[in-house]
């Protein structure tokens, strides 16, 4: 299957996240009467036309594929919330608060519900930029790794398509820097280079902020 | 020189000449037309020349003079009859004679905020009247001859005046003092009346106009009075009217040479001409557009399109924010649609671009000269921004006076009137856009006029399993709709003699054809519409209650008590709303509600509606239950119960709940949520696109502030005891209509246990504050025992070993009586007193058992035993009929009860029955809990056994011991 991940490449591969995405609730305008669907997960709805009800996204997106339901886009995809957003991501060195899933939810949302949300353009484009900027962080962010001492990053608000797409290269990076800088560990791990390994055995870690 | 001919429309009859006026109303669709030989005021459609303008025919003789008030709500006439009178706008209902003169009016003038009226004419004064309550707030004399024209400045503060003799006078709105006396300087007329000297502020109340010697147009300026510059060209003869364009940048002046010059000022050049056959005696701009009203001395007016060529600035730009705020939102609306006033202009149209080139060339030729010293206009205006300085002094007075006058005028309109009828869930009409005329919880129905046509669309909220309704094109103007699930039905009101009142139904889905029907009413107009189950009813202004069946057969005609606010259909209930009074002085209207059922032919319910003071019903409806709801314009909702005899519960306010300035616009409601639309706040009702969004807010009622602190809770528990006496009205109506109500049982349950889990967390918080009394007559609300005993828990472990013995009391109590009950109800109603003694039996039980859980020093089985003896000496009256209904009794009750009933007949100290009635106890008493629906709900108070029991507890130790 095209989705399975890669071992080699990234933890997930993007639809394997998008289908992870998929569980995040969302906000729904119903234009069906329907009771209450009882899931492994929870129960969503009743649905009742014309008012709003929270639903997970992949319920939403079966709904609207079906046109039984609009889809109002949350609360950070409005214009002015972005705008605030990527200003903010720009001034700062520290990663804005967004949805953990926030690449995958505007992506599925501009894919299926196009017409839901207000000002797509214009969402759209701010939400490329904001990636494009964060994108660029980490990568100026990465370039802080080398020398020796950084054995763990600390990144917060890193939503999940960018920890997946830094994650391999990080972790194997942040690996080998703290294998090559305890001399005692190298004869140890040489064979058995066990990333759960390293992060239990290993000392005090020193957590560099960004 | 080819000079284009206009045709004009007739619409006052003349036979000589004649003073005329003309208004073009703010709104854009309404020409004013008047004329001093017709005692008529016409207000035309300007959009549609076509339809019959509207006669107000109030004054007796001809009218010389007509106002509209800044916010074209308010027309002011002035006629020969000597009265000024006010209407209303654009309605035209005659309102008031504002006052009366001794003389003919010649002149009325709005100021800016439209509180005052200055009115003159033949008579020596000029009186200033106030429009809101008629008082004649000053009286300006000073002129010799009549006044043809007055005119306020747009600053308020200042009043000119124009006499026939050509003398201006500028008064200080303030004082009422002269301020400026400018003799002789406009053509004296004498004692010509067909003849009328005008003066006219530019819009943003720098430059005064006013007719000049040489027959020309002389500007003043506006503190100093001094002669700035003045327009002179080709008028002929003197000019007769003038009129500035809305931006200001133009005057338009009709000369007695019958042709109308409009000027650039900036430029002072003529820029356009037009001739007619006869002279013009008025004419105004449209407010937001390039066209020029106009209106002959024969009383025959038109309307000039582009006035301005199109290679000029229009005379709308630039407009001082003085006078119209939202221009630029009319404009755009303005161009596109076509307001022809008359075929010819069309024509007229396309004649002008043929003429352009040579009138080009013409007024090339004919530069307009200037007063010789005034060649240098610019040092002028510069003197004109010096004299400003001067002003600003004026402007506190002025500020203060418009504040005050404003809020009266506020508390006026909001004031005593009667409320105009309504359609639930409509919102008004906005133009050039769609609004709704109905919104419900099924669907909504909206409507755009376009061209003179509305298109109607019918929307379910629910798309899978609603009808699918065709869009409807609308040739009549409906204004009202109602929406259910078997159709809709709409109606407009009577527009002009030729639109009729017509209510149309539409059903959804018919196996017939063509089972579209429509009413039209002759002399009568529908005020209100509702629909049901297979019924359409309509209220129209003859306070008649008209209702049709659902294939359009006339059913029944009623009459109603006063003129209809609004109707509302469910199933077969109609509900109206009346007015049956006029307003209280203090801002309360007066409404009454009826319910008809259609199909019995009922009125099972009729009342007054209560509504906030000072607030109009906004909505009125069902709930989805069918329980009667209304909603105020101060955000209260009301629900009507049965409980007290049939009243009105208020369950939601706005105000408790509002947050950020939201204004809730109802669209229906449900046993416990509202559904409404949120707006934000300045905004009222919703727009149509994009389809509004229904929000679920609690219902709850708007509790006083408790000093308990659990105002939630306090909530839930009234909302739950409204429930619940709901829901055991409609057992009680089932079952006295003798069918099964298990399913109501059920709902019945499950409220009074939530009730009772609501009425012990308030019993915790009631501890928790020390308020025991309360917590007590809490318990006492309790209907299920298991929750009484947790109750008893609950205070147990909230250390209140009081409160534990009183509740243990008072669930023996309730035992007693339920007991009571239960035995009594099997038995005929002979042998009520023989009931008593088995439930003393088991109370023992319960008293010994509880007393235990409560840590309280009880006495055994045995021990209390005796006190029955005690209690039974209360019961004594009739110790022998008793033991007669108990024989009776035990031949029809169970073996266990017998004995039991036997023990207690017997009732002395014998141990070893006593064991014997506990378990007998328990037995009835496992009966009585193994009911789902709970016995004790029931249970009146039986104040004789509990009194019995207090002092049976009161007694207990050392009464009991006494005895033994």
């Amino acid at each position: 299957m095209a989705g399975t991940s890669d071992p080699h490449a990234s933890a997930f591969s993007a639809a394997e996240l998008e289908f992870l995405a998929e569980d995040e609730m969302i906000e729904i305008v119903p234009n069906l009467r329907m009771d209450a669907l009882n899931f492994i997960s929870g129960d969503f709805g009743p649905f009742r036309p014309q008012i709003p009800t929270q639903a997970p996204l992949w319920l939403a997106v079966a709904l609207k594929k079906r046109g039984k339901c609009t889809i109002r886009a949350p609360e950070w995809m409005s214009v002015d919330k972005l705008t605030q957003v990527l200003e903010a991501e720009r001034d700062s060195d520290k990663f804005q608060p967004l949805p953990f899933h926030y690449v995958e939810i505007s992506r599925l949302l501009f894919d299926h519900a196009q017409g839901d949300i207000p000002d797509t353009y214009m969402v759209r484009s701010l939400i490329e930029d904001i990636k494009d900027v964060r994108f660029h962080k980490i990568g100026k962010g990465l370039e802080s790794i080398s020398g020796g001492g950084t054995f763990a990053l600390k990144l917060k608000n890193l939503s999940a398509m960018e920890a997946n797409i830094v994650r391999p290269f990080v972790t194997r990076a942040l690996e080998t820097f703290y294998k090559l800088s305890s001399s005692d560990m190298i004869q140890e791990t040489d064979n058995a280079p066990n990333r759960q390994q390293t992060a239990n055995r290993g000392p005090r870690r020193q957590l560099k902020d960004r | 020189m080819k000079i284009r001919t206009m045709k004009l429309r007739e619409t006052h009859a003349a036979a000589d000449d004649s003073v005329c006026s003309i208004l073009w109303a703010s709104d854009l669709g309404h020409i004013v037309t008047a004329s001093s030989s017709d005692n008529a005021i016409c207000i035309h459609d300007a959009s549609a020349p076509s339809n019959a303008p509207k006669f107000l025919r109030n004054h007796r003789e001809g009218v010389t003079a007509l106002a509209l008030s800044p916010n074209s709500t308010c027309l002011a006439s002035g006629s020969l009859d000597h009265s000024v009178k006010l209407y209303k706008f654009p309605g035209g209902d005659f309102e008031t004679n504002i006052t009366r003169f001794t003389l003919p009016i010649r002149a009325v003038a709005f100021n800016k905020s439209g509180t005052i009226l200055a009115a003159a004419g033949d008579d020596e004064g000029i009186k200033l009247v106030n429009t809101i309550d008629g008082t004649i707030a000053r009286v300006l004399k000073g002129h010799k001859g009549s006044v043809t024209s007055l005119a306020f400045d747009p600053k308020s503060e200042y009043l000119t005046s124009l006499d026939s003799n050509g003398t201006v006078i500028y008064w200080e709105l303030q004082s009422g003092s002269t301020l400026h006396v400018l003799k002789a300087i406009a053509p004296n007329n004498g004692t010509d009346v067909s003849v009328m000297n005008i003066l006219a502020w530019s819009p943003d109340g720098e430059l005064l106009a006013v007719p000049g010697l040489k027959n020309n147009v002389v500007l003043y300026d506006r503190d100093t009075a001094e002669k700035l510059f003045s327009l002179s060209g080709d008028h002929l003869q003197p000019i007769c009217f003038l009129s500035w364009s809305p931006n200001g940048k133009y005057i338009a002046t009709s000369g007695l040479d019958k042709q109308i010059l409009i000027w650039d000022v900036d430029k002072k050049q003529d820029i356009e001409r037009q001739k007619f056959s006869e002279c013009i005696t008025c004419m105004v701009w449209k407010p937001e557009g390039n066209a020029l009203a106009v209106i002959d001395v024969k009383g025959k007016y038109g309307v000039w399109e582009s006035v301005v060529p199109s290679t000029m600035k229009s005379p709308t730009e630039d407009i001082p924010g003085l006078y119209f705020k939202n221009s630029n939102g009319l404009l755009l609306f303005d161009e596109e649609e076509e307001p022809c006033a008359s075929g010819n202009l069309s024509d007229l149209n396309e004649d002008s671009h043929d003429d352009f080139e040579p009138l080009r060339r013409k007024r090339s030729r004919k530069h307009s000269s200037y007063d010789d010293e005034m060649e240098d206009v610019n040092d002028e205006l510069e003197t004109v921004s010096k004299v400003e300085t001067r002003k600003k002094a004026f402007y506190g007075h002025k500020e203060n006076l418009s504040g005050r006058s404003g809020s009266r005028n506020m508390m006026v309109t909001a004031g005593t009137k009667m409320q105009e009828p309504f359609q639930p869930g409509a919102t008004p009409a906005q133009p050039g856009k769609r609004h709704f005329l109905c919104y419900n919880m099924l669907g909504s129905i909206t409507t755009m006029e376009h061209e003179g046509y509305s298109h109607i669309e019918t929307d379910f909220h629910d798309t899978s399993s609603g009808p699918r309704v065709s869009a409807m094109t609308d040739y009549f103007g409906f204004t009202m709709a109602s929406l259910n699930e078997n159709g809709s039905v709409f109606a407009n009101p009577c527009k002009g003699d030729k639109n009729m009142s017509t209510l149309m139904y539409r059903p959804f889905s018919s196996w017939a054809n063509n089972s579209e029907w429509s009413m039209r009413f002759e002399g009568e107009e529908v005020r209100a519409i509702a629909l049901g189950s297979g019924w359409v009813a309509a209220i129209t202004n003859l306070n008649s209650l008209r209702i049709f069946t659902e294939g359009g057969l006339q059913r029944y005609i009623l009459s109603l008590d006063g003129p209809a606010v609004t109707a509302a259909g469910y199933k077969d209930e109609l509900a109206v709303v009346t007015h049956i009074s006029p307003p209280l002085p203090t801002n309360e209207q007066i409404l009454e509600f009826r319910v008809f059922n259609i199909s019995h032919g009922s009125q099972p319910l009729r009342g007054l509606l209560p509504l906030t003071p000072g607030s109009n019903l906004t909505w009125f409806g069902f709930s989805e239950e069918g329980q009667l709801s209304s909603f105020d314009s101060k955000g209260i909702l009301r629900v009507f119960t049965s409980q007290f005899g049939g009243t009105w519960l208020p369950l939601f306010s706005a105000s408790k709940i509002k947050k950020s300035e939201e204004n809730y616009w109802v669209a229906g409601l449900n046993a416990s949520k509202l559904f409404c639309i949120v707006c934000k706040s300045p905004e009222t009702f919703p727009q149509s696109t994009p389809k509004p969004v229904l929000t679920l807010l609690d219902l709850s009622f708007p509790l006083a502030a408790s000093d308990l602190g659990a105002d939630n809770l306090e909530n839930e528990f009234m909302m739950n005891n409204m429930h619940l006496s709901r829901i055991q009205r409609s057992i009680e109506e089932r079952e006295a209509s003798g069918l099964d109500c298990t399913l109501l049982d059920d709902e019945a349950f499950t409220v009074e246990t939530s009730l009772d889990r609501c009425i012990l967390r308030l019993i915790a918080s009631c501890c928790n504050s020390d308020k025991h009394v309360r917590a007590t007559e809490l318990v006492k609300l309790l209907s299920l025992e298991k929750s009484s005993r947790a109750a008893i828990k609950l205070v147990t472990a909230l250390k209140q070993p009081n409160l534990a013995e009183r509740f243990n009391n008072i669930l023996e109590e309730k035992l007693l009586s339920d007991k009571k009950e239960n035995i009594a109800l099997p038995d005929s109603k002979s042998n009520c007193n023989g009931s008593v003694k088995p439930e003393v039996a088991s109370t023992k039980f319960f008293t010994a058992e509880i007393n235990r859980a409560a840590e309280t020093a009880v006495a055994s089985p045995v021990h209390i035993f005796p006190s029955t003896s005690n209690t039974r000496a209360r019961n004594a009256e009739e110790p022998t009929k008793d033991k007669n209904g108990k024989s009776e009794e035990s031949k029809t009750m169970t073996p266990g009860r017998t004995i039991d009933l036997k023990a207690t007949g017997k009732g002395n100290a014998n141990g070893v029955h006593n064991a014997g009635e506990a378990t007998k106890a328990t037995k009835v008493d496992q009966l009585s809990s193994s009911r789902p629906s709970n016995p004790f709900a029931k249970s009146s108070s039986h104040q004789g056994s509990s009194s019995l029991f207090d002092s049976l507890k009161k007694t207990k130790k050392t009464d009991i011991k006494g005895k033994v």
